[in-house]
This record gives structure tokens, C-alpha cells and sequence, in this order.
């Protein structure tokens, strides 16, 4: 039996027990407030972040239009086949499969169904009919996503302005990368609650974030103009057997391109298939070095020299200057000597007397380097950079190449004469037309470009996109003399082949040796607008190494003789009998 | 005589009354509570892990049921035999506690989840952990001891028995199973009751400090030893911080916090647990306290707490009331062997401690566990049944 003392002594040991514990879970209780309504928000977002699989929608790119709403790049659907590792039941018959219907190797299906990942992507931009099909089987842990591919109506028209984009809808080249920010869209996602080991929770649902489409780009392109100038070219380059031809369709007035070919275009469709006749069994990187070869846009990633098409830029800025007027006589005597250098001219015999006009419609070198020479390097120079041609033009395209130019300080009579009719130095295709545009619009430089305005979904306009005008690179007079000039050039002189009956044309021609001089390749190329008076079009058609006849006035001039005969209706410009 | 005869009667039939009246009922329903609730937790926080597993969402939940059925019987027979029964088998049971535990080195030892704990024996369903027969044998054995000692607890001696008697089997728990956590709560029992027993506050005040200093010196050698060796100091790293080994020791503990951390105030609703959907290991048994955090929020984890809270308030009163220091020595042991599972339970889940193994009682799944605790209740309930009303 217990004494009392002892008792009360044992009791009040058995009370500090029981207060000790209820200390203790007081102090745990306080931890699980701390846990439970102080860091709470931090262990769900984890928690859900750790239970949910997302899966990601892909957001329909926009579209490419032209001027009129012709849509030139366009989404299809295609569909994503995937595998969920852990919930295949029958890994042999999913890989029997998907290998008879997507036509991969066995090997290829076998890593990727028995890789042990949460999802793993077997194929994409599979078609819908195929997608389709596979989802009928039914089997479990194939999942079969839709969504959408970039689909190009006309195939190879305009590849290389257009662009392409990549597996997962990015531009690679051309608008689609320039644009790619209104393009793409927002993607969406698929939030599903897991377990820990993939299967889906039914019964929590989805959450869907939708996707965002991409907004679409109206351009300045003309499908008329662009078909009708990609057809010249294929002719042009057929006929005379030669590597490519080119051809650029602006509005000078503000800079907005109507068509840009490059012939050989390829097929945006099929983007990586090598050009007939390629050896298939080549290394990746010369494969590679082929198709960038293949996506090249020459009008704006390729430099040349102009040629004779520049002493459009040598008579402005002696026009400008005042060292020179039209009415000026020179005489020719078929050769030039500057310093201890003697530069013949094209016609060996000489063009005799002549005056500025003639000279241009002959396009006498030795006339073209007095005037350069009368103008010196400093103001010939000055001109050269006042007109834009050392910067780049700011089209709207990847890669636009620079202009190579002598360094001023480098820059001798003998290069400033050979600059003056246009050699021994590159500038791209697209400076040369913006250039001329710029002299013959009153002196306005305008910016060339594409892209237009961006239209969202719902056929709201997210953006109009607006281009750099640098006003007074020559003056109106000057301007206004240019544009008698070169219509003087087609009409009677050595841009004749590019006359149109019932146009007012002008234009200047051009026939340059490539580089290393001697070696029989020339580049023939012909720039033209019209109506000469208040140009609305101005073309420049450019066929590189032509076999035969090369000449610019020969080869290129009659190409934008035949465009413009048929685009000058089409755009609704009257010539002069309809006025 | 009539009225003699009578009065008799009278005497028989009050005493019987008092009997019957001393039935600790309070004890009894929060006891049932527990272990309904226990039910329909270990049902919510397995049935997944079941169906995936077994194909069968019941699995868990009717085997628990079967050792409950089980156990009350045994906590009913139990509380009708007088509890002074049971000390002529004090030395006895402490020697079938040892016996039992070098049984597990036998090949009728079962290995489960990486450790060597059970013994099973063919053609009975339910394997033993020996651990658990030990907590009960050490708390009839101390009783006893200490009745026996009479006033020799108050001596230096006596206290050093005391606390010597438990040593060898919290080492074989700790050596022979590999199981830390039953051989701390063996000590912490035998420590408690030793702490009851004896009259005085130095030693113990003198102990804790000493024990204090012990665990912050480990703890220090850890954190600062280069290369951390061995299974328990990766966990202890795991512990102070949980989310730098997020997928190896870590694992479970930053588990265990996600389901308590996105419970909430008021939890997703029972059954609606994500982390129990494999994310979470043990989720029916070590872990359950972190489901019913994540499902009933703050305030299931409340009323749980003062569940518990309650039952110890229970047998606080029967031990302060029991008959003889034998009986309320019973009750002390029994009373802190369920307050140590549940407060280290809980540390253990809330990241508060390092992670070991330890169950909540009544509600974590397991088959012996609940057993043996039903048969403690059961003694704490025939030491109340003889508990005297005082006028």
C-alpha cells in the first residue's frame, strides 16, 4: 500500500508527465500552424507543380497574305504521336504499330517506347489521315496530338522571301523568322493531375490554358506579280541557260515590294530536299552548305557589281553638284587615261562627240569617269553616303548583306573612274533599286519592304508597320532630269529592248563581268520604271551568267519590257494613249 | 436476519454498482474513436496504393480491421482480469521479450521494407514484431520491479537498477531488429516510469541536461564532418534540410511537408489527398498523419491532437486514482509509450526531428501495433475498474 506522501509525490511526478506531453504537442501544433498557414501557398505550388504533366498545345501560327488577302503561307493540321511510358500495356504491338504506320525503323520506336520518361515524342508533323488512323487502334499510352503544320498553297512561289518554318512551327528563314513574334502566338497547355507514376487522375480533371493564335501578315507581295515575274524569270533562265535569275517588283513612292524572285526557287514544302541530281550520300555539313546554298536569297544576302545600272548614281550626284548638265558635250575617243591608266570604253572605237544625255544612252564609260573625276573623291564619296549606299537598306528580311566599298582614304582617280561606272565595288540588288527609286521619286530614300500591318484573329489590326523616309538625298530638279534622262535610255537608246508600247518607261542597262575579269561570266541586268514621268513600278530584272548574247540590254531589259506590259495594266497605270 | 439479510444484499448489490460504474467509458470511446477514424484513414490514404498493387482497394483497410477485431478482444478479456494477475509473469514476459527478439535471427525471422523485424510462424496471417511485445513486457516488468523495491527506489542503487534493467533490451531492439525507433521508445517508457517511481527531480534534471548536450555534440559532429557516413547521418542531414537531397533521404520528409503544406486551413476533403497517390511513401502508416493533414487541413490535425490529449488526460486520472503504485506504474508506462509514438509521430512528420519510423497509435496501419496497444488499454481499463469511490 502507498503512504500518502508518497502517493502525492508519484501523482505529482504523473501531472508533470502529462503537462510535459501536452507542452510537447503544443509546440508541434504551433510547428503545423507555421507549415500549414504561414508556408502553405510555398507546399501546394510545389506539390501541384510536382502532381501535375503538362502538356503543351501548340498555337496556330499566323498566316502569310498578300497585298489582296491571298494567303501565301496557311496552317493544316497534323498530328504529334507520343508515347506515356507507364501506361502502355502491350509495348510489343505499340511499337508493331507505330513502325508499320509511320514507316520508322524498329529500332528507332523500340528506345523511345521502352525509355523510361514520363512522355516521349515518337514522331511530329504526322498527317492527319495517319494520326487518325492510329488513334482507331486504341491503344494504351499512345497519345495522338493535333495540331498544326505550315502549309504553303503555291509551293515554290516566293520560297525565298516567304521562308519556312521548322518542326516546331519557328521561322527558319525569310518572313516567317523576321515576323516570327506576331507569327507564332502563344502556346496553351495541358495541365493534368498524376499520380507519381504518370496515370493520369481522372477524376481531378484538366486544366486547359488555351492557346493564343498567331497573328497573320499581310505583305506587300502581288501573287499576280509575283507569279507572272517568277514565270519571266524560269523563261528567261531556261532561254539563255543560265544560273539564275532575278527579279524585284517595288513601288519606288514608298518602298513596298511587289515581287521578289530568285530563280531556282525550292519548295517550301518540301524545304530539305536537295536539288535534283545532288549526290545523296554527302555528309551532314555539305548537305547543310547545299540547302543554305538552296535558301539563299541573292537580291539580299548576294553582293555584285552593278555595272553601267550605276551611272544612275554618278549622273545624280554630278547633276546635284552642278559639275555636269545634261546639255554638257564630251567627246569620245573609246578609251579614258586616268593617272598612267588607260580605261577603254565598251565601244572600242568611241562614241565621238556627244552630249551628257547621249553619253547615257550610250552608256560611254570614259564620260561617266570625266564626270566622276570632275566631282572628286570627297564630294563623289560624299554622294555615295548621302544616298545610303554605305548603310543597308533596313528591309524587312534576314541578312541583308553590306555594301564593299573602298575605304575613302584607299580611294584613288583610278578607283573613283572605275567606281563611276560602277565597278570594283558590291552593293546587293535591292541598294542598287532602292537607290535608283530614291533618286527618281524627287529624292525620298525609302525603306524596301514586306510587311505591311499584323491582323490578329479576329481581323483587328494588332500593328501597321511603318519604314524610315529620308527626304532631299537630291533635289526635285535633279530628280526630274534623272527620270528624262533614263526614259531618253529606253526610248532611244541603249535600253530600247525594254520599251512598252503606250508606257512612258525609263531604265538603264547593265553588263558586268564577274569577278576574276576574263573569265566569260557576266551578269546582265536592266533597271526600269514607269511611267517615266511619275514612277509608280520600278523593276530590275537580273540574270546571272547567261550563255550566248549577254548584254543587259539584250537579256534583262526585254524581261521587264514583258512585265510591265502586263503588270502596268494590272496595277491600273494609263499609258499616255489613254490619258 | 430479514433485515439483516437484507442489508447484505443491499452491501452486495452497491458494491456491484461501484463496478460496474468505474467502467472508464471516456477512455473507451476516445479509444473506439481513434480507431474508426484510424479505419477510415488507412482506407482514404491506401486504397490507391491497394488497387495498383494488390487490385484490391480494401486490402489494407480489412486486415486493419481483422487486427482491431482482434485487439479489442483481447483489450475486453484483458480488462476483466485483475490486473495484479499478470505480475507473477513480470520476469517471465521480460524473458520472452528477449527470447522472442533473437527469434527474428532465425528463419522464422521476415524480412519486409529492408529491415528484419517480424517473426511469423506457417499458417498464422499475422507476423509479430517483437519490439512490440518488449514495450509491453518492460512495462509489466519495471511495475513489478518497483513494487518490489519498496523504499529501495529512493537509493542511489535502486535508481541505477532501474535504469540498468531496460538496457539489454533496448540494445537487442536496436542491434538485433535494426529498429532505432522502438529501442528509443523502450528507453523513453522505462525513463518515464523510472522518473514516476522515484521521489526525486536532480538526476532527471541532471540526465535531460546531459541528453541534451549529447544530441546537439552529435548533431554538430555531423553537420560539420566532411563525408557524412552511414544511413542515419544522411538522414539527419536530410532533415536540416530537407530540399537539398529532395530526391534520396529527403524524399520522404519534403513529401510528407507538400501534403501537410498544401492541406492547409481547412484540407482538400477526405479522400481527395494527391500525395497519397504514390507520391508519398508509408502514406498509410509512418506518413498517415501528413494525409490527414493534406485532407482535413489544420483542423482535423487539431481534433486528432485533443483526441490524443484527451486519452492522456484519461489515464492521467486513473493512474493519480489507481489503487496501488502497482497499478498506476501500469498505467504511467502505457500512458507515456503512447504519448512518445504520438508526439515523435508527429515531429517526425513535420520535419521537426529526423525521419524514423514510428506509427501513430490507433491509426497508423499495422497489425501488431495496434494490437498490443489495445491490450495496454486493456490494462490501463482493469486498473480504473478497481479504482474506489471516494465519498
Amino acid at each position: 500500500m502507498l503512504t500518502n506522501n508518497n502517493q502525492i509525490a508519484h501523482r505529482k511526478k504523473i501531472l508533470v508527465v502529462f503537462f510535459a506531453c501536452v507542452a510537447l504537442l503544443v509546440f508541434l501544433f504551433a510547428r503545423l500552424v507555421y507549415l500549414m498557414v504561414w508556408r502553405a501557398e510555398y507546399y501546394a505550388a510545389k506539390a501541384t507543380e510536382l502532381h501535375e504533366r503538362e502538356r503543351g498545345i501548340k498555337a496556330a501560327r499566323g498566316r502569310i497574305l498578300d497585298r489582296n488577302g491571298v494567303v501565301l503561307a496557311d496552317n493544316r493540321t497534323v498530328c504529334t504521336i507520343s508515347v506515356i511510358h507507364n501506361q502502355i500495356q502491350d509495348p510489343e504491338e505499340v511499337i508493331r504499330v507505330l513502325c508499320q504506320e509511320l514507316e520508322l525503323s524498329e529500332d528507332y520506336v523500340r528506345t523511345r517506347v521502352e525509355k523510361y520518361t514520363s512522355m516521349e515524342r515518337i514522331k511530329s508533323n504526322v498527317d492527319k489521315e495517319t494520326g487518325d488512323r492510329i488513334r482507331e487502334y486504341d491503344l494504351a499510352g499512345v497519345k495522338v496530338d493535333e495540331d498544326y503544320k505550315r502549309y504553303y498553297p503555291y509551293g515554290e512561289l516566293g520560297s525565298k522571301v516567304l521562308g519556312f518554318t521548322g518542326g516546331d512551327n519557328q521561322g527558319i528563314i525569310g518572313l516567317e523568322v523576321r515576323y516570327e513574334k506576331y507569327l507564332q502566338g502563344t502556346a496553351g497547355t495541358i495541365l493534368t493531375v498524376t499520380d507519381a507514376k504518370g496515370i493520369e487522375v481522372d477524376e481531378e480533371g484538366e486544366r486547359r490554358i488555351e492557346p493564343v493564335a498567331g497573328n497573320d501578315l499581310y505583305t506587300s507581295i502581288d501573287y499576280n506579280i509575283q507569279a507572272y515575274a517568277t514565270q519571266l524569270a524560269l523563261q528567261a533562265c531556261a532561254a539563255k541557260e543560265a544560273e539564275g535569275v532575278s527579279i524585284i517588283v517595288m513601288n519606288p513612292q514608298n518602298g513596298e515590294i511587289y515581287a521578289m524572285v530568285n530563280v531556282p526557287e525550292f519548295d517550301l514544302n518540301n524545304p530539305y530536299d536537295l536539288p535534283e541530281g545532288t549526290d545523296e550520300n554527302i555528309g551532314s555539313e555539305e548537305r547543310q552548305n547545299i540547302l543554305n546554298g538552296v535558301w539563299r536569297n541573292g537580291c539580299i544576302n548576294d553582293t555584285y557589281e552593278p555595272g553601267s545600272t550605276f551611272k544612275i548614281i554618278t549622273a545624280a550626284a554630278g547633276l546635284e553638284e552642278g559639275v555636269v548638265t545634261p546639255q554638257d558635250s564630251f567627246s569620245c575617243p573609246g578609251f579614258i587615261v586616268v593617272d598612267d591608266r588607260r580605261i577603254r570604253c565598251h565601244k572600242v572605237a568611241g562614241h565621238g562627240g556627244e552630249t551628257f544625255v547621249q553619253a547615257t544612252m550610250n552608256s560611254c564609260n570614259p564620260v561617266f569617269i570625266t564626270v566622276g573625276l570632275r566631282l572628286g573623291v570627297d564630294n563623289y564619296y560624299k554622294y555615295f553616303e548621302g544616298f545610303g549606299l554605305k548603310e543597308k537598306t533596313g528591309i524587312d528580311l534576314p541578312g541583308e548583306a553590306g555594301t564593299i566599298m573602298h575605304k575613302k582614304e584607299d580611294m584613288g582617280n583610278v578607283e573613283l573612274a572605275t567606281v563611276s561606272f560602277g565597278q570594283s565595288f558590291q552593293i546587293t540588288p535591292i541598294q542598287l533599286l532602292t537607290t535608283a527609286s530614291s533618286i527618281i521619286n524627287g529624292g525620298r530614300r525609302i525603306t524596301p519592304h514586306f510587311g505591311v500591318k499584323a491582323v490578329d484573329e479576329n481581323g483587328e489590326v494588332v500593328e501597321e508597320f511603318s519604314y524610315e523616309v529620308k527626304e532631299g538625298i537630291v533635289s526635285q530638279e535633279t530628280s526630274a532630269t534623272m527620270r528624262e534622262m533614263l526614259e531618253m535610255v529606253v526610248a532611244e537608246g541603249g535600253g530600247i529592248n525594254g520599251k512598252v508600247e503606250g508606257f512612258r518607261v525609263g531604265g538603264k542597262t547593265a553588263t558586268s563581268q564577274t569577278l576574276p575579269r576574263g573569265s566569260g561570266r557576266y551578269i546582265a541586268s536592266f533597271v526600269g520604271f514607269a511611267p517615266a514621268d511619275d514612277p509608280q513600278v520600278i523593276a530590275i530584272a537580273i540574270v546571272n551568267n547567261p550563255q550566248g548574247v549577254y548584254y543587259g540590254g539584250q537579256v534583262a531589259a526585254p524581261i521587264v519590257r514583258q512585265l510591265f506590259e502586263n503588270i502596268l495594266p494590272y496595277l491600273g497605270i494609263m499609258g499616255y494613249n489613254q490619258e | 436476519m430479514d433485515i439483516a439479510m437484507a442489508a447484505r444484499r443491499k452491501g452486495k448489490r452497491r458494491k456491484k454498482e461501484q463496478a460496474e460504474y468505474f467502467f472508464d467509458y471516456s477512455l473507451l470511446f476516445i479509444v473506439l474513436f481513434l480507431l474508426g477514424f484510424g479505419l477510415i484513414m488507412v482506407y482514404s490514404a491506401s486504397y490507391y496504393e491497394a488497387f495498383s498493387d494488390y487490385g484490391d482497394t480494401t486490402y489494407y483497410l480489412t486486415r486493419q480491421l481483422a487486427a482491431n477485431i482482434l485487439g479489442l478482444v483481447a483489450m475486453i478479456v484483458v480488462a476483466n482480469i485483475p490486473y495484479h494477475f499478470w505480475e507473477r509473469f513480470a520476469v517471465l514476459g521480460y524473458a520472452v521479450s528477449v527470447v522472442l527478439i533473437l527469434l527474428v535471427m532465425t528463419p522464422l525471422g521476415i524480412e519486409a521494407g529492408g529491415a528484419r523485424r517480424w517473426i511469423g510462424l506457417p499458417g498464422i496471417p499475422f507476423n509479430l514484431q517483437p519490439a512490440e511485445v518488449a514495450k509491453l513486457c518492460m512495462i509489466l516488468f519495471l511495475s513489478s520491479l518497483v513494487c518490489k523495491m519498496g523504499k529501495g527506489v529512493r537509493t542511489m542503487k535502486g535508481f541505477l537498477i532501474m535504469v540498468a534493467v531496460p538496457m539489454p533490451i533496448v540494445v537487442l531492439v536496436k542491434e538485433v531488429t535494426d529498429n532505432l525507433s522502438s529501442a528509443i521508445i523502450i528507453l523513453g517508457i522505462a525513463l518515464l516510469m523510472v522518473f514516476v517511481a522515484s521521489p526525486d527531480y536532480k538526476k532527471f534534471i541532471i540526465m535531460g541536461v546531459i541528453g541534451v548536450a549529447a544530441v546537439a555534440a552529435i548533431l554538430v559532429i555531423i553537420i560539420n564532418a566532411d563525408t557524412v557516413e552511414g544511413f542515419r547521418s544522411a538522414r539527419i542531414l536530410a532533415w536540416l534540410d530537407p530540399e537539398s537531397d529532395a530526391l534520396d533521404k529527403g524524399f520522404q520528409p519534403l513529401q510528407a511537408l507538400y501534403a501537410i503544406g498544401s492541406g492547409g486551413i481547412w484540407g482538400k476533403g477526405l479522400g481527395r489527398s494527391i500525395q497519397k497517390l504514390n507520391f508519398l511513401p508509408e502514406a498509410q502508416n509512418d506518413m498517415i498523419f501528413s494525409i490527414i493533414c493534406e485532407e482535413l487541413g489544420l483542423f482535423g490535425a487539431i481534433a486528432i491532437m485533443l483526441m490524443f490529449i484527451l486519452l492522456l488526460w484519461r489515464m492521467m486520472i486513473i493512474a493519480n486514482n489507481a489503487l496501488d503504485l502497482f497499478g498506476a506504474l501500469l498505467v504511467v508506462g502505457v500512458m507515456g509509450h503512447i504519448a512518445i509514438q504520438v508526439i515523435l509521430n508527429i515531429a517526425v512528420v513535420t520535419s521537426t526531428v529526423p525521419n524514423t519510423g514510428i506509427s501513430l497509435p490507433f491509426i497508423s496501419y499495422g497489425g501488431s501495433s495496434v494490437m498490443f496497444l489495445l491490450i495496454e488499454i486493456g490494462l490501463v481499463l482493469s486498473v480504473a475498474r478497481r479504482i474506489q469511490l471516494k465519498t
